[in-house]
């Protein structure tokens, strides 16, 4: 124990004296300092920009009268957790408007206007930068550091002749592997702390990042997982300095496989399966014709029902217009539009006989609420594609640990596509909800879905759209399995490096 | 003497690790390039006939506006104006992965009703007006590295590091440095022979990757390159070569000053990392985050106050009130609603085109800015050849800008020579209702400029003079031992 205490002492000592560890301790605060100064700011406006939204929202609601009229809205919240990994976080909707007969769905092309909606990003130009966050930081510097640090561990002091020196005592191999790990290990621990902690004060520094005690849990199970990345690189390190035979060779070789990991691999896994897409999938055009057909089914169920009811004698008092915008293929055509009741113009309300009518609505609403959810399962089978071909991207991309830190990061911060689904997939919960809750009031055959003459309809316990964020161990569930990944490269590296270094011939 | 030190440092390179991972390294990058962006959607082929359908739509849409009258073409405009794809996006991708590929020159789909005037309900159009959507396309693929040409420029760059690191550090430490020094050759013609061998060893490989890829992409991407694009590709290789001879000079000086060559490349790889990943993109925000420009929301808000104001004046306002429709008939009448199509059309421009111009700026200042790392400068020459840089975007805003002049001095001439018309701009109603010859219309044609790839060029350059000298002077200044 007394020796394998002074070897880590020993290696702590000698890295921590180079400039190497000075610069790149340097380096890593201040980058990672600016980089969180970048992202805080960014988050105010996102944070300011959702508060206007939600503001705007609330006052709209404040005018609904009627039933038919509201519509409710789904505002994704930004995520304090972005400023560290920004992920999703700049992409995708921010806003998803609920309306009764209208399916939630993405499309990727921005011609068909979906019913997502994005809130103004400030200068779209800027993507051309990359994105410069904590993480990518750590990703990128942090590991390039451990490979300094450790490339000479054993391939250096054997060429300076310390390293049989130091195995002529009476000191066991293995105690002086584990040492050079932790000693290692135990200099590079400070540079990511400090990074993270000068993070933390420049974020808690702004007036609107309130971090909870759930945030900071999250932050500590970052920090973590961090460090069982650049232990996996220190390792890589360490495993290639007992394998080969200088110095230079051990750190030519192992800022190749850097690169190849950190920058190579992964554009290249993204875009091989972004050309040969193993799961092909149809035009995203070619799912707007089923969608009509099920709205041409609604029509003809809903024809066929009036006609039993005998709509047409309810024409002289009222004519209502329960079509939608006829619009066809052409390139102005609008889904979102389909599946929406234009306009009812009920002629002298207070003197026609409107219980037919009403009857026919509370038919009609809720069977189109039906097809609209039909609807959408079609029009979210693109999506649904994609998603696939990205998960699988993802895999081939987990052979890199570069990549498996960035995906669990991401998924512990939850602002992964994950993360961004379960918005899409809140915001349809919540329509239900809203139907649901139209269905219980029986909304739909009230006198207030469509005219206000006996009294406004009554909304003040309007369901509001409530955003989840997971708990930590919710979090930790979810990214299991790539820290899990992270581990076992660990142990594999260590066994490696271990055995090596025992069977190390020192001749 | 300066030959017999290159061929030996390129000797000695050949048989070293470093080479044989560069060998394995360039050709499947290149290759990856090739298949990438020769087939599918981000294939030139298919961007040039997306172009070509919406040129040709372009044509249909002028041409049956021009043949119901010359009031429809004044108002609904030319159209969609896009921006023709570069045959060599696979090179640089630069602002062409970030934003939609055309500017509309048209009015509003929608019409405008007014119900506040006496005889009738009056339905118009507003005039054509420049609509700059910046939708960011490709969402999933921000934040990534694209391979391109400027991606494996980078790489390049790390490789030019590693063969030079312990070129002059690494004899020092053999002791060989001695050696070569006792003969009759001047130490500046050692590093100019070190340099030699250097460039030579990366190059040749650099060069031979560049043919494989263009090869492929004859074959299987069929995009027909001109004289011109050759002769932008010969340009993209000599700017490999400036770039990678910084690079050179560079790992000389670090090799020259360091007594210990695994030390020089320590430092070398972390200033490397810093010059390429860290510094560009991190510079870049942070510089727009100090120069701050107003959201897209509040550009929207004070756009709607104004044009607010306007209708406030003009629909309910007493003494400019609209009240009649313009009709041939009615000349003041019609003048009026000239006055208040222009009003609008005024502020609508001027918001738009003081929002785009704003953006462009920032990232133009921040991209100035980031210059002072090699590798940006390198990655911004490319684009600029490669017509997908951001002077090369603003370039195409301001001639669309032209061009809605040009149309509009067209529109104006060709009502002059129609006696009947009223001749008051933007209202239908003003405007000759004869057809015009649809081939008389004026049409859009891009003029590109590489005028911007000199200052990189110069700058470039200018680098590479630094850093020869500092080079030279701190080999001069070093200890043989």
């Amino acid at each position: 124990m007394q020796t394998l205490w002074l070897v880590i002492q020993r290696e702590f000592v000698s890295n921590v004296l180079t400039s190497r560890f000075m610069i790149g301790f340097v380096v890593c605060v201040l980058s990672t300092a600016v980089a969180v100064f970048v992202q805080v700011d960014d988050y105010e406006k996102h944070l300011s920009g959702y508060n206007t939204a939600v503001r705007e929202a609330e006052a709209e609601a404040q005018e609904w009268d009627l039933y038919v009229d509201i519509k409710p809205k789904a505002h994704r919240k930004p995520n304090p957790l972005g400023i560290f990994n920004v992920g999703t976080e700049n992409e995708g909707a921010n806003t998803v408007t609920i309306e009764l007969g209208k399916p939630i769905f993405v499309f990727s092309s921005p011609m068909w206007g979906a019913p997502t909606q994005k809130r103004g990003s400030d200068n779209p130009f800027l993507a051309m930068f990359l994105t410069v966050d904590v993480v990518f930081i750590f990703k990128i510097v942090l590991s390039a550091l451990a490979i300094l640090f450790a490339y000479n561990t054993v391939s250096g002091e054997r060429e300076d002749g310390t390293l049989k020196l130091v195995l002529s005592n009476s000191i066991p191999r293995d105690t002086v592997i584990l040492g050079k790990y932790l000693g290692g290990m135990l200099s590079l621990f400070p540079i990511v702390l400090v990074s993270l902690i000068v993070a933390l004060l420049i974020a808690g520094s702004s007036p609107v990042t309130g971090f909870d005690g759930n945030d900071i849990a999250h932050i500590v199970l970052i920090f973590g997982v961090s460090l069982l990345y650049v232990s996996t690189w220190y390792l890589l390190g360490l495993l290639l300095s007992v394998w080969t035979k200088t110095a230079a060779t051990t750190l030519i070789l192992s800022m190749f496989i850097w690169v190849v990991l950190t920058s190579v691999h992964a554009n290249v896994v993204t875009f091989a399966v972004d050309k040969f897409s193993p799961y092909q999938s149809q035009p995203e055009g070619a799912f707007l014709q089923p969608a009509f057909d099920v709205w041409d089914e609604y029509k003809r169920e809903r024809d066929a029902y009036f006609k039993q009811r005998g709509y047409d004698d309810l024409q002289a008092s009222i004519t209502w217009e329960p079509e939608t915008s006829s619009t066809g293929l052409g390139s102005s055509s609008y889904t979102g539009g389909y599946f929406r009741i234009r306009r009812y113009s009920v002629t002298n309300v207070s003197k026609a006989d409107t219980t037919i009518f009403q009857e026919l609505l509370g038919y009609q609403e809720r069977l189109r609420s039906e097809y609209a959810d039909k609807a959408e399962e079609i029009l979210n089978r693109p999506a649904a594609e994609q998603e696939r071909n990205a998960k699988f991207a993802d895999g081939l991309s987990r052979i890199s640990f570069a990549d498996v830190y960035h995906f669990a990061v991401g998924t512990i911060a939850g602002t992964d596509r994950q993360g961004y689904n379960d918005f899409i997939e809140g915001s349809r919960a919540y329509k239900r909800e809203i139907v649901e809750y139209l269905k219980d009031k029986e909304a739909f055959s009230s006198r207030a879905w469509f005219s206000t003459d006996k009294g406004a309809a009554d909304l003040a316990d309007l369901p509001v759209f409530k955003h989840k964020r997971l708990s930590i161990s919710e979090s930790f569930a979810r990214a299991s399995v790539d820290i899990l990944i992270l581990f076992a490269w660990n142990i594999v590296l260590f066994m490696t490096a271990y055995v090596s270094f025992l069977r190390y011939d020192m001749s | 003497m300066i030959l017999e030190i290159a061929i030996k440092e390129i000797y000695h390179n050949l048989t070293t690790l470093r080479f044989a991972l560069m060998i394995i390294l360039l050709p499947v990058l290149f290759g990856a390039n090739a298949l990438i962006y020769s087939l599918g959607d981000r294939g030139y082929t298919t961007q040039i006939n997306a172009y070509n359908e919406r040129v040709r739509q372009n044509r249909k849409h002028i041409r049956e506006q021009a043949n119901i009258s010359l009031a429809e073409l004044a108002l609904r405009g030319p159209g969609d104006i896009p921006k023709r794809p570069s045959r060599l996006i696979f090179c640089a991708g630069g602002v062409n992965e970030v934003v939609s590929r055309s500017i509309k020159l048209r009015s509003d789909y929608n019409f405008s009703r007014s119900s506040g005037i006496e005889d009738e309900d009056y339905a118009w159009r507003h005039p054509l007006r420049l609509e700059y959507e910046i939708v960011s396309s490709g969402s999933n693929s921000t934040g990534r590295v694209k391979i391109n040409w400027v991606f494996i420029g980078v790489l390049m760059s790390f490789f030019a590091i590693l063969f030079t690191f312990d070129a002059i550090a690494g004899e020092r430490a053999r002791g060989t440095l001695s050696l070569i020094l006792s003969n009759t050759v001047s130490r500046g013609q050692v590093l100019v022979g070190k340099y030699l061998g250097a460039f030579v060893t990366l190059m040749v490989p650099l060069v031979m990757g560049i043919l494989l890829n263009l090869l492929i992409i004859l074959l299987i991407g069929s995009i027909p390159f001109d004289s011109a694009d050759w002769l932008r590709i010969l340009g993209i290789v000599g700017l490999f070569a400036l770039h990678i001879s910084v690079f050179i000079f560079l790992g000389l000086f670090f090799s020259s000053r360091v007594s210990n060559a695994i030390t020089s490349l320590v430092w070398l790889l972390l200033t490397w990392v810093c010059l390429a990943f860290v510094f560009p993109s991190l510079l870049g925000t942070f510089v727009s985050n100090l120069n701050p420009i107003p959201s897209v929301d509040e550009i929207s808000m004070q756009r709607r106050a104004q044009l607010d104001q306007i209708e406030d004046e003009w629909q309910r306002g007493s003494p400019k009130k609209l009240k009649k429709s313009p009709s041939v008939e009615r000349i003041s009448v019609t003048r009026l609603w000239a006055e208040y199509f222009t009003a609008i059309n005024r502020t609508d421009t001027q918001i738009a085109d003081g929002h785009i111009d704003q953006q462009l700026q920032q990232v133009q200042l921040a991209r100035d800015l980031t210059q002072i790392s090699p590798i940006a400068t390198f990655q911004y020459a490319m684009e600029g050849l490669a017509n997908t840089s951001i002077v090369g975007y603003i370039n195409f805003v301001k001639q669309a800008r032209r061009y809605r002049q040009t149309f509009i001095d067209f529109v104006k001439a060709e009502d002059q020579s129609d006696s009947k018309s009223l001749h008051i701009y933007p209202v239908r109603e003003g405007l000759s209702q004869k057809p015009v010859d649809p081939n008389a219309v004026p049409v859009f044609s891009e003029q590109i400029s590489y005028r911007s790839v000199l200052s990189q060029v110069g700058l470039l350059v200018l680098f590479n003079l630094l850093f020869f000298i500092m080079a030279q002077v701190s080999f001069l200044m070093s200890e043989v031992k």
